[in-house]
């Protein structure tokens, strides 16, 4: 028989040392203890978000037990009249929130269309890791330079000049001392900018080509193709990178403890000092009787939590509907 | 409407081998002329010394297998390389306009030269109506009147009218791939540009689609200059008056222009030996 | 279109009017549009000035007013009781790094093989991790602390020992990297080519083997930097440690008493109107980012050279 191989196997036959070592192998249990692991590991942590929400339900129950809902909106605090100021720092948190997403969304879109539209490649892709970078510094070290650099600034310097400007009169007036909302408004769009420049960037940057080529054959300027066509596309994932931006302003506590003043009272400027949520908890678990006063603490905790939690859960969707989009 | 599969130019006679139509200046459409244009991007010259006229009232097909610089040698009209870091040597003229001269601004050259691409590209966060004016708004148009009366007009020429008149606030991605098609035709028409750049604008599109923008390129053809790329040679035959061949140089790395005559001749009994391999399907 | 009244020499055709108003339109508008663009370009560029210039300013004076505060005596003794001068952050700069070691040690092998199920399981269990690993990450880290404090030290509490400690904040920050350690090790893994898991599953090697010769080989580079960049994020927490490590100011080891660690150390110190408190504070500040820092570079030099030797 003709072959073109080089040489004719021999027929197939057990070679014995293999079969020997194959069957010892088959006998240890490594694949089942390969799954405990697995499964060990998924437990550990279903048990970990299991643990933390019901932690958070039965520590604040007392709380809720004893105040009602009122819980959630009341202004003032007073004990004996069952009231417990959670409105105030509702209204904290969102006042917060919304300085530093006005201040956020402003720089950082602007900024996004820099890098991504307007500069030139080589220096685009170096500042915006520069950009990323202040993710990487830990809050307590920006709450740190808020609350020693910013705040004697802002005191001496930018809240005076801030009042002199006509407009922002109704909400900047009273004496500027320091610690303030818009102190923490503006702390908070510094932690922020990151998130919403590099999702909007991306947002920017995933706009077709063709559209973009199809402004400039027009006769448009290049701010003018940005306007008609990169930003209209980068709509949904700048939307994405505001509602995750807003989910992580809201969840920041240390930084905005430290320079937001503490008070119990609705400011009525945004001069003034205030408290958020997670100010609130903490700067009053510490000293908070065991027992109703920590369980009102706790349900400011949860409130805090359901609150990110739906805004994050909502960026997060707002992204993936995205994805889906630009795939189909 | 019929389309004329073999056009013959009924007025100023063509002449010479090298295409070159000798007209008085229509109303209608400006002369395109290239004159030994070289397109380079870094260290590879992709298309060299292109001498070639657009002729008004005219279709002018650049025909040639890919990579020989057809649609390169497009964009050298409407200044699009400007972006993408080409460098365009040679001269280029819309009519009386220098399009690279140092004071001549690549806007105002692009609102005399309009483009159509080969994927319907209208703005998708845009309605019909946002997109035929699209153009006139970029160019400082604001008057309401004026844009309406644009649109319709426009839409009219792009045979589209008919089709969306009651619903031009919807979404311009409601439409088929054929009619964006169209509605990226009004879009660059309603800008009235004396040159309408056309590459390859039926590719993505399917035959009965493909046949109603051919039947819309020769109606137009009487007003404006057309100068359109296409890598179908039939298509070619259908709806042109004049022909332009390119393909690889001899370093298989260049595109030329080969040859450029009248379409009939050039498809029946062509000067240049190459033309003929690329024609009768032996090369490309 | 009529706005366009024809001037001697100008076109009299319908066309050539309508060509001419929008040639004068464009030509006209143009000096507009074009400053306009130069404008947004200028406001962009001053935008990304904006942008740069909060980090630049935290860094200058971190290290403006952290550097001469450091010295050898700073990084090596014990802090002096307060208005004492002297002392220094050593048991803060031990206590960061047995606080943090514990928990990665405790979040990194529970991350790690919560990672390994995911990317085996397909189904509704495994999404609905998944979705919890997301939302777990946007949590507020003061909520794990309380949760923490609640479970690991308040009298009743599941696993209470009664009292601070340096164990429970490391609980608090295990609790607080897991979901980072998920993600980061579900997505090195699941690069892995599935060819690649597959062709060791056809020759019937166990799935263990396959786990450890083919995926985590292949992933190690992705899992090595993960995991160090969610300990780089864990040693700048505060919160969590505030109600369970609390701080000390002994040097110590024990994990089961309360430790020191440096995010404390800053936060109290530095909220203090005396400015040898906030000296120390800045000084801590300084060597915390310089932690961070390293642990940032190790963590992605790391993948690079692991990633050469994979290949």
């Amino acid at each position: 028989m003709t072959t073109l191989l080089e040489e004719v196997p021999p027929p197939l036959a057990p070679v014995p040392g293999v079969a020997r070592a194959l069957r010892r192998r088959r006998r240890r249990p490594g694949g089942r203890l390969y799954a405990v692991l697995r499964i060990g590991g998924a437990l550990v942590f279903g048990a970990v978000v299991v643990a933390l929400v019901t932690t958070l339900v039965s520590g604040s129950s007392q709380a809720f037990g004893h105040f009602g809902p009122s819980l959630l909106w009341s202004g003032t605090y007073n004990v004996t009249k069952d009231q417990y100021p959670t409105g105030v720092f509702i209204v904290g948190t969102l006042v917060t929130t919304a300085v530093a997403l006005v201040l956020a969304v402003a720089v950082g879109v602007a900024t996004a269309a820099f890098l991504s539209e307007l500069a030139p490649r080589a220096v685009a892709a170096p500042l915006s890791v520069a950009v990323d970078l202040i993710a990487a510094v830990p809050s307590i070290v920006v709450g740190l330079w808020g609350l020693l650099v910013l705040s004697p600034a802002f005191a001496h310097h930018v809240e005076p000049f801030l009042k002199r400007v006509p407009v922002l009169e109704w909400l900047l007036h009273g004496p500027a001392l320091g610690p303030s909302m818009l102190l923490a408004g503006v702390v908070l769009a510094v932690m922020i900018l990151p998130t919403v420049v590099a999702l909007s960037r991306t947002a920017m940057a995933g706009v077709d080509v063709a559209d973009r080529e199809a402004a400039r054959a027009l006769g448009a300027t290049r701010w003018q193709v940005v306007r008609t066509a990169v930003i209209p596309g980068a709509r949904s994932g700048i939307e994405a990178s505001v509602t995750l931006g807003m989910g992580r302003a809201m969840g920041e506590t240390i930084a905005v403890a430290m320079v937001i003043g503490n008070t119990y009272t609705i400011p009525h400027s945004l001069l003034a000092p205030g408290a958020t949520l997670g100010s609130a908890v903490i700067n009053n678990f510490g000293e908070a009787n065991p027992g109703l006063d920590r369980s009102a603490v706790v349900a400011l905790v949860l409130v805090l939590v359901a609150i990110t939690a739906l805004v994050n859960v909502g960026g997060q969707l707002l992204l993936r509907a995205r994805a889906r989009a630009t795939r189909t | 409407m019929t389309i004329d599969l073999d056009p013959t130019p009924s007025d100023a006679p063509i002449d010479g081998h090298d295409g070159t139509v000798v007209t008085a200046p229509t109303p209608g459409g400006a002369a395109v002329s290239l004159r030994d244009v070289s397109v380079t991007f870094g260290k590879h010259r992709v298309v060299r010394d292109v001498t070639l006229d657009l002729a008004p009232k005219r279709v002018t097909a650049l025909v040639g297998p890919s990579g020989c610089g057809k649609t390169t040698i497009l964009r050298t009209i409407n200044r699009l390389h400007d972006d993408t870091g080409g460098r365009v040597s040679g001269r280029v003229t819309v009519g009386d306009l220098d399009v690279y001269a140092r004071d001549t601004r690549p806007e105002l050259v692009r609102s005399r030269v309009g483009m159509v691409f080969q994927r319907p590209n209208p703005f998708p966060t845009m309605s019909i109506f946002d997109n035929a004016v699209a153009g006139l708004r970029l160019n400082g148009v604001r008057n309401k009147k004026v844009l309406r009366e644009a649109a319709e007009a426009a839409l009219h020429h792009a045979a589209l009218w008919d089709l969306v008149k009651d619903r031009l606030s919807a979404p311009a991605l409601k439409l088929s791939g054929g009619q964006q098609q169209r509605l990226c035709i009004a879009r660059a028409l309603a800008v009235e540009p004396e040159v309408l750049l056309m590459d390859e604008p039926c590719s993505a599109l399917d035959p009965i689609a493909t046949a109603k923008i051919e039947e819309l390129i020769t109606h137009l053809a009487s007003e404006v200059t057309i100068g359109l790329v296409t890598h179908n040679m039939f298509q070619a035959t259908r709806v042109s008056h004049v022909t332009a061949v390119f393909l690889l140089g001899e370093d298989r790395a260049t595109g030329e222009l080969v040859e450029v005559g009248p379409t009939a001749q050039i498809f029946d009994r062509p000067a240049d030996a190459r033309t003929l391999a690329y024609v009768s399907g032996q090369v490309g | 279109m009529t706005a366009l009244a024809p001037g001697p020499g100008a076109p009299t055709d319908a066309i050539g009017v309508r060509r001419a108003f929008v040639r004068e339109r464009a030509r006209r508008s143009l000096v507009r549009r074009r400053l306009a663009s130069r404008a947004a370009l200028v406001v962009c560029a001053g935008a990304l000035a904006a942008s740069l210039a909060p980090l630049v300013g935290l860094v200058a004076y971190t290290v403006g007013r952290g550097w001469p505060v450091l010295d050898g005596a700073f990084l090596t003794h014990e802090p002096t009781p307060p208005g004492v001068p002297g002392g220094g952050i050593a048991n803060a700069i031990v206590g960061s790094v047995v606080i943090v070691a514990l928990g990665a040690a405790m979040a990194v092998p529970v991350g790690v093989a919560a990672a390994m199920f995911l990317l085996e399981r397909r189904g509704r269990i495994a999404t609905t991790l998944r979705f919890c690993a997301d939302v777990l990450t946007g949590v507020p880290s003061i909520a794990i602390g309380i949760v923490a404090y609640d479970l690991l030290i308040a009298p009743g509490g599941l696993l209470s020992l009664g009292h601070y400690s340096g164990l429970s904040g490391s609980v608090a920050l295990a609790v607080l990297m897991l979901p980072i350690v998920v993600r980061a090790s579900e997505a090195a893994m699941a690069a892995v080519p599935a060819e690649l898991r597959e062709a060791g599953l056809a020759l019937g090697v166990r799935r263990s083997r396959v786990m450890r010769s083919v995926v985590l080989r292949g992933a190690l580079a992705g899992l090595v930097t993960g995991n160090l960049l969610a300990v780089a994020r864990a040693v700048g927490e505060t919160a969590p440690l505030l109600f369970t490590a609390i701080g000390s100011q002994l040097f110590s080891l024990d994990p089961t008493q309360p430790m020191a660690a440096m995010p404390l150390v800053i936060y109290n110190d530095g909220t203090q109107p005396f400015p040898a408190a906030q000296q120390i504070a800045w000084g801590t500040a300084l060597v915390l980012l310089a932690l961070v820092l390293v642990l940032s570079v190790t963590a992605r030099a790391a993948a690079a050279r692991l990633n050469r030797r994979a290949r």
